[in-house]
């Protein structure tokens, strides 16, 4: 019944374009779809608009949904046939959504412009390469660094974090950073702000740089359970359980989601996404490249892309659309609201990223963090493999098993998704 | 008595007629949703990818699915509290409400409040109550020298869980309740206090056999919501995967269809979701109908 609605819709809205074409030449429209916030909505509308004005007969409509109705809208709209022409991808996603055959195949476009992405940082590209070419390309990419409020530093009289810094030392610091500092017996101020259940901003981190590995999807592995990894995690689980030095999730509930925003952790793990949110804070902050561990240091890489949808009616039009959107222009004024780092080299190394006016930090130090950047694994399953294991490790922060048990519960899960998704 | 309410031939025309927009709407909306989820849950299909007939191999596989078992179980938990506990107290409140006293409306606009107030806000002042370190409920216990409770933690809060949707369900209770003891004569009452009987011994002979139509209405719907219980237990317990620290079927149902790609098997939970439903529904039925024939 309901298909028969969907039907009847477009049907209509054909007959009615027939009856208004007498009078209107032939445009493409375009639909262009994005994650993102009223910021997002405000710069892609201007963007949209530009690129209007350089190629004529091409109309962009930009609808902008938040990260969760984001990708449920997508599903439904590609199911019933109405799929946006270009969309926004996340990378950890992309290979869902790849190997469905949603996406259109890039490549040949790409081999006809040699000279497109000569100027773009190889390692964003690299989670959107498949055996048989491109099916989406990178629009920024995010490197995780070490947020640490100054106020809070100085008060304790603690030694500000440097680029010397091993997980030890942050560890020591985020003990001496967590107290009770109204004295109502209760822990009021702690040392770090990392998120505990998604890879990202921390944990993948500590394990490759304990010499572990995350996962091998090809072989349907789940790797967090090997001896070095254990090593990381009893580090955290020290952290958390131990120290009690990060806030659980039930402990930041109280104060929103981002304890290092709200003034509540001496230290925070997070992207460049944080930066605009962090710029009128209460308090002085500044950034510290990813501590060391005993294999080194690593922090992830993650990119956010763009994609075509393989039913697009209007391939040449979208591609273009696509082209400038990731294009020299267009990631020049992304770089000016100061989320993410642009994909091309020049604006990431020129003044529209490096200057920032609302936030006078080290930005150079996250693209610098690609020389010891690892990317965020991804791989056909990713999301229900990502909450396996995140519902396991939760059972660990919330005290209902030990570490052990909970990565070993993990890895369990993880495997048997990876079973299903193979 | 039915014979005398049954419309006459010529008027069938006119009351299908006026019953048109209701059941096309029920016919598109609802039933053919539910066909539709029914069919479903006998095919592989992740929205994407064309679809493919998977026998009953949905239903074989939940036992083994991670995430239904034990959202079956918190389920069934919190049902077992809520039900008899939002009954019971709703009850309760409806005859303290059921007298001719000043302000009493008042007081029974205060009780539906938490039915009229929208749960996302409710359930975050509720999250400042349960918090951890700083909740009002924590500074009252280390105030008066306790120890601080982790409200929201693994070993209470189903219990927690429980009290706010409680809470948040007694009002509509006490409507139901409150128009069930109105319906119920004064003779009866009068006739009982004539015979000697005590104000306890007219609750259980007069009162209680009049409400069992009440009870019985207020028992389905109540476990219908206890079984599709969400906004409340989102707010205080949603994580930053998606997933709840307390997951009950809603959580798992949603996340297995629209996270994980497997629509199939999200069709199969939600049949087993009504299923459910539907075996207390008529259990209820069942008990009532018994009740009432010894009545």
């Amino acid at each position: 019944m309901q298909n028969w609605v969907k039907r009847a819709v477009p049907a209509a809205v054909l007959l009615g374009g027939l009856l208004l074409s007498s009078t209107a030449l032939a445009e493409t429209e375009l639909k262009l779809m994005l994650f993102g916030g009223p910021v997002d909505v405000a710069i892609w509308e201007k963007l949209s608009a530009e690129f209007e004005a350089s190629h004529p007969g091409i109309t962009v409509t930009v609808e902008v949904n938040d990260w969760d109705s984001y990708w449920e809208k997508l599903r439904v709209l590609i199911a019933g046939g109405t799929a946006p022409d270009v969309f926004a991808m996340d990378a950890s996603n992309y290979p869902d959504w790849q190997a469905r055959g949603a996406l259109l195949q890039l490549q040949p476009m790409i081999d006809a412009e040699p000279e497109l992405l000569a100027d773009v940082y190889p390692v964003s590209l690299e989670a959107y390469q498949t055996p048989d070419g491109y099916y989406g390309l990178p629009r920024d990419f995010q490197t995780i660094a070490l947020f640490y409020n100054k106020d809070m530093f100085d008060a304790a009289g603690v030694a500000y974090p440097t680029d010397q810094w091993s997980w030890d030392d942050l560890r020591a610091a985020a003990r001496q950073l967590t107290r009770d500092s109204n004295g109502d017996g209760s822990i009021d101020q702690w040392g770090l702000f990392a998120e505990l259940i998604d890879m990202e901003a921390f944990w993948s981190s500590v394990l490759w740089s304990h010499g572990a590995d995350i996962v091998d999807a090809a072989n349907g592995k789940t790797l967090i359970g090997s001896p070095e990894a254990m090593t990381a995690w009893n580090f955290i689980a020290g952290m958390v359980l131990d120290d009690k030095s990060i806030p659980t999730a039930e402990q930041l509930r109280q104060f929103g989601a981002d304890g290092f925003q709200a003034g509540v952790t001496a230290m925070g793990l997070s992207g460049h996404w944080s930066v605009p949110d962090y710029a009128p804070a209460g308090f002085r902050w500044d950034v510290a490249p990813m501590p060391k561990g005993p294999a080194g240091r690593v922090t992830s890489v993650n990119s956010a892309g763009f994609t075509i949808a393989s039913t697009t009616k209007h391939p040449a039009e979208a591609w273009e659309l696509l082209k400038f959107a990731i294009g020299p222009e267009a990631q020049q004024q992304l770089a000016g609201i100061g989320f993410a780092i642009p994909i091309q080299k020049s604006i990431a190394e020129g003044p529209a990223y490096l200057e920032q006016q609302s936030a006078p930090i080290d930005h150079k130090l996250f693209v610098e963090a690609l020389d010891y950047a690892r990317v965020k694994p991804v791989f056909r399953g990713y999301e229900e493999w990502a909450s396996a294991v995140g519902d396991a490790l939760q059972m660990a922060w919330s005290g209902a098993l030990p570490i052990a048990d909970a990565i070993q519960q993990a890895v369990d899960d993880g495997d048997a998704v990876l079973a299903n998704a193979r | 008595m039915t014979g005398s309410l049954r419309p006459l031939r010529g008027e069938r025309v006119g009351v299908l007629l006026l019953l048109a927009p209701t059941l096309i709407g029920l016919a598109i909306g609802v039933f053919g949703s539910v066909l539709a989820t029914f069919v479903l849950s006998f095919f592989d299909w992740d929205l994407l990818s064309p679809i493919s007939f998977a026998g009953v191999s949905n239903y074989a596989n939940l036992p083994q699915d991670r995430m239904f078992s034990s959202a079956l179980v918190n389920t069934t938990l919190f049902s077992l509290l809520y039900v008899p506990l939002t009954l019971g107290i709703g009850f309760a409140v409806a005859c303290l409400m059921n007298r001719h006293i000043r302000g009493i409306s008042l007081l029974r606009a205060l009780f539906f409040l938490p039915v009229v107030s929208s749960p996302a806000a409710v359930g975050l002042l509720w999250s400042w109550i349960f918090a951890q370190d700083q909740g009002l409920l924590n500074s009252a216990i280390t105030a008066l020298g306790g120890d601080p409770v982790s409200w929201l933690g693994p070993k209470v809060i189903l219990y927690s869980v429980v009290s706010v949707n409680v809470w948040g369900a007694i009002g509509e209770a006490m409507i139901v309740f409150l128009a069930g003891l109105q319906a119920i004569p004064r003779e009866l009452y009068e006739a009982a206090k004539v015979d000697g009987a005590k104000p306890w011994q007219r609750l259980v002979h007069v009162t209680l056999p009049s409400m069992v139509p009440s009870l019985f209405f207020q028992g389905v719907l109540s476990t219908i919501h206890a079984f599709q219980a969400f906004d409340y237990i989102y707010m205080l317990t949603r994580l930053s995967n998606g997933n709840s620290t307390f997951p009950t079927l809603v959580f798992s149902l949603y996340r297995t269809g629209f996270r994980f790609f497997r629509m199939g098997d999200a069709a199969a939970q939600a049949v087993v979701l009504t299923g459910i439903i539907a075996v207390f529904t008529l259990v209820y039925f069942r008990i009532q109908k018994k009740l009432g024939a010894e009545a």
